[in-house]
C-alpha cells in the first residue's frame, strides 16, 4: 500500500499542477467576487499539499497490516477486470449501429461464454433471456428511447 | 397538529396505486440488489437509478427511498447468511448474524434483523419530522455568507465520511471540488477543462460519476475472481424467528434505534458509527457480555436497528439543509436535483407538497418492507444462490441504458465506463468514493455561495466572521477539524472500514 500511496500521490500532484496552470489562464478575480481562475487555483495548491503529504507519509510511517498486502490483484484478475471493461468499451462503440437488443445479445454471450466459461448453448439462452426482457422493461414498461441501429430494433 | 396535517397531506400523494406500486418496487429491487456482496445502499441506489428515469419527481423519489431502505435491508440478509457484509454499517452484524446462522437461528436474526430495521424506520422518520422541520425553519434564515459556510462545514465532515485516511478523503474531496468546477463558469461565463468538448460545456453529469465510481467500479471489485457463493443452507422451518426471540430482543432495537438516529442525524457520521456505537452499549450493559460475538440476538436486533434509524436520521441534514451526510444521501441530494427540485431551506417552503409526500413515503416503505420481508426471507435467502457470474451483466446493461437515457447519448455511457474504471482504481488505492460525490454536489453550491456573499459585501471577506450563524459555523467546522486530527479519534477511525452508506 506504501508504494500504491506513493504512485497515487505522484498523480495528484500531477494534477494539482494541472489545475493551478489552468486556474492561471483564467482571471483570479471579477470585481468583487472571484474569478473562473480563483477556485482552480487554490484546488491545485491544496491538493498539492495533501499529495505531498500522502507521499511523505509513506515514507515515514511504520509499516501496517495493509501495507503488507498488494494493492492490485493478481494479473489474472486484472485481465478479467479490463476485459469487460473492454467489452463494455465495446458495447458503446456499436450500440447505436447494432441497436440495442443485438448489443445486449453479443454483450451477455461473450461475457458469459468467455470470462465465467458458460457453455455456448447456455451463453445463447441467457443472451436471448437479457435482451428480451430488458427490452419489455425499458422499452415497453418505462418507454425509454433505445438505439435502434440497421435492424431497426 | 400542522405537522400531522402536512404529514396527512403527504400520505394521501403516497397512497395511490401508482406511487405505491413504486414503493413496493424499490423495496423489493433495492432488497434484492443490496443482498448481492459488496453492494452497498449508494451502489445499489446509484444502480437502480435509471428506473426512475421518466417519472416525475414525486414516485421518482418515493421509490429510491424504497431502494434505500431495500438496499439496507438486503445487505443484513448477505451478513448474516454468508458473513460477507455488504457495507460498513454490516461489518458488526456479522459478528453474531453469522455465528446465529451457523447455530441454526438464521431465521432468528434475519426476523429480528426486519422487525428491529422497522421499528427503527418508524420512530426514526418521527424523530426525522420533529427536528427536520424546525432546522428548515430555522435555516431560512440563512444568506450566501451563511450557505457558504454550511457548505464548508459539510465539506469538512466528508473526513468523517470517508475511509479511513483523512488524507485520502480530503484528497477524494478536493477532486471532486475539481469535477464540480467542469463547465461554464457563471460568473464571466468561461468554459472551464471544457477543450472544446461541447458536452462538457454543462460539466460532468452527475449520474454517470455516480454509476461509474459507485456501480460499476463495485461489479468490477467483484467480478476480479469468478465468485461462488456458499450461503449457509437454512431449512424452511427455520428461517423465521420466534416471539421469545422478539421479546428478547426489545430493549436492544429501542437503544439502537434511539442512538442511530442521534448519530445518523449528525452529517458525516453515518450508520457505520452509529451500529458500531450501539453495538458496543448493547455489550455495555448486558447481563453476560461473553455472549456476544457467539450468537447473542441482541448483537444483531441493537446495530440493525440503529443502522436503518441512521437513514431517517441522514435524512435531516439532505432535506433541512441539503447537505448530505453519506454517500447515499449524495446520491439521493444528486437525484433530487435531477429532477428539478432544490434541497435545502428552500425545500419545505417552495415544495412542501413533494417533502411531505416523501416523509409519508418513508413510513409506507417500512411498512411494506417488513410485509414484504418477514414471509419473502426465504426467497431472499435463495436469491443468494443466483450465480453471480448472471448478475453483473445485468447491474452493467442497467447502468448502460440509464446512462444512455439521460441524454439519449453514447457519451453518456463512455462517462460511465471511465469513471468505473476510475473508481476500480481509486478502490485500490483505499481512496474512499462518497467524499468525491458530495463534493461534486456541493462544490459548485459552495462556489456560487461565495461568489453571492463577496459580492453583497462588496468585496470583504470579513462577512464570513462577523455576521454570527456564519462565524458559528465556522467555528464548529473549525472544532470538527481539531477534533478529526486528535490522535484518539484517527486511532478510532483506523477501527471502522469504509463506509458505503
Amino acid at each position: 500500500m506504501k508504494k500504491t500511496d506513493r504512485n497515487f500521490g505522484i498523480v495528484c500532484l500531477g494534477l494539482s499542477l494541472w489545475l493551478i496552470l489552468e486556474g492561471l489562464r483564467w482571471d483570479y478575480t471579477s470585481g468583487f467576487t472571484p474569478g473562473p481562475g480563483f477556485e482552480p487555483f487554490w484546488l491545485g495548491v491544496i491538493l498539492a499539499c495533501l499529495a505531498l503529504f500522502l507521499i511523505f507519509d509513506s515514507f515515514r510511517r511504520k509499516d501496517s497490516k495493509d501495507d503488507n498486502k498488494n494493492a492490485f490483484p493478481e494479473k489474472k484478475a486484472l485481465f478479467r477486470v479490463a476485459l469487460i471493461l473492454i467489452i463494455f468499451s465495446g458495447f458503446a462503440a456499436i450500440v447505436e449501429t447494432f441497436g440495442f437488443e443485438l448489443t445486449v445479445f453479443i454483450f451477455v454471450v461473450l461475457i458469459l461464454y468467455f470470462l465465467e466459461s458458460y457453455k455456448i448453448g447456455k451463453s445463447i439462452f441467457y443472451g436471448i433471456a437479457f435482451s428480451g426482457l430488458l427490452f419489455l422493461i425499458f422499452k415497453y414498461w418505462m418507454q425509454i428511447e433505445l438505439p435502434h441501429g440497421f435492424l431497426g430494433i | 397538529m400542522e405537522y400531522l396535517q402536512s404529514l396527512l397531506q403527504g400520505f394521501s400523494v403516497v397512497l395511490t396505486p401508482y406511487n405505491l406500486w413504486m414503493a413496493t418496487v424499490g423495496c423489493f429491487l433495492g432488497t434484492m440488489v443490496g443482498i448481492l456482496p459488496g453492494l452497498g445502499p449508494s451502489a445499489t441506489i446509484a444502480m437502480l437509478l435509471p428506473l426512475t428515469f421518466g417519472m416525475n419527481a414525486t414516485p421518482a423519489m418515493i421509490m429510491i427511498t424504497s431502494l434505500y431502505y431495500g438496499a439496507k435491508y438486503g445487505g443484513s440478509t448477505t451478513t448474516i447468511l454468508l458473513n460477507v457484509p455488504g457495507e460498513g454499517a454490516s461489518v458488526v452484524t456479522a459478528l453474531d448474524g453469522y455465528e446465529m446462522a451457523r447455530q441454526g437461528r438464521a431465521g432468528a436474526a434475519l426476523g429480528v434483523a426486519a422487525i428491529g430495521s422497522f421499528f427503527a424506520g418508524i420512530v426514526g422518520t418521527f424523530g426525522l419530522i420533529f427536528i427536520c422541520v424546525p432546522l428548515a425553519e430555522f435555516s431560512l434564515k440563512f444568506g450566501p455568507a451563511e450557505y457558504f459556510s454550511l457548505i464548508i462545514m459539510g465539506m469538512l465532515t466528508i473526513v468523517f465520511v470517508g475511509g479511513k485516511s483523512i488524507t485520502k478523503s480530503l484528497i477524494s474531496g478536493v477532486l471532486g471540488v475539481a469535477m464540480g468546477t467542469v463547465g461554464t463558469d457563471f460568473v464571466q461565463g468561461a468554459p472551464r477543462f471544457v477543450y472544446g468538448v461541447t458536452m462538457l460545456m454543462d460539466g460532468i453529469p452527475f449520474v454517470a460519476v455516480v454509476m461509474g465510481l459507485f456501480g460499476i467500479a463495485e461489479v468490477l471489485v467483484s467480478a476480479e475472481e469468478q465468485m461462488k457463493m456458499k450461503p449457509i443452507k437454512v431449512k424452511f422451518s427455520q428461517l423465521w424467528p420466534s416471539v421469545a426471540d422478539v421479546l428478547e430482543s426489545k430493549w436492544a432495537i429501542l437503544r439502537g434505534t434511539v442512538i442511530g438516529f442521534l448519530v445518523g442525524a449528525l452529517p458525516g457520521a453515518g450508520s457505520t458509527i452509529a451500529s458500531f456505537i450501539s453495538y458496543g452499549i448493547e455489550k455495555g450493559v448486558a447481563k453476560n457480555p461473553e455472549r456476544f460475538g457467539k450468537g447473542a440476538i441482541e448483537g444483531v436486533a441493537s446495530p440493525e436497528s440503529a443502522n436503518n434509524s441512521a437513514c431517517s436520521g441522514a435524512m435531516v441534514p439532505l432535506l433541512a439543509l441539503g447537505i448530505p451526510g453519506s454517500g447515499s444521501t449524495a446520491v439521493m441530494l444528486g437525484a433530487l436535483i435531477l429532477y428539478g427540485l432544490k434541497p435545502g431551506p428552500m425545500l419545505f417552503a417552495q415544495s412542501g407538497d413533494f417533502v411531505w409526500a416523501l416523509i409519508a413515503s418513508m413510513f409506507i416503505g417500512n411498512i411494506i418492507l417488513i410485509i414484504m420481508n418477514l414471509p419473502m426471507i426465504p426467497l431472499f435467502a435463495y436469491s443468494l444462490r443466483i450465480p453471480y457470474a448472471l448478475m453483473y451483466p445485468a447491474i452493467i446493461l442497467i447502468c448502460i441504458v440509464g446512462g444512455y437515457s439521460l441524454s439519449t447519448n453514447v457519451w453518456e455511457v463512455w462517462l460511465i465506463i471511465i469513471f468505473g474504471a476510475i473508481g476500480y482504481v481509486l478502490k485500490k488505492c483505499d481512496i474512499p468514493a462518497a467524499p468525491m460525490v458530495i463534493a461534486l454536489v456541493l462544490g459548485p453550491m459552495m462556489e456560487y455561495a461565495l461568489y453571492q456573499a463577496m459580492n453583497l459585501s462588496h468585496g470583504s471577506i470579513l462577512t464570513f466572521v462577523t455576521r454570527p450563524i456564519s462565524a458559528t459555523l465556522l467555528g464548529i467546522a473549525l472544532l470538527m477539524t481539531i477534533a478529526v486530527m486528535s490522535k484518539t479519534v484517527r486511532m478510532k477511525r483506523a477501527m471502522l472500514e469504509d463506509d458505503d452508506d
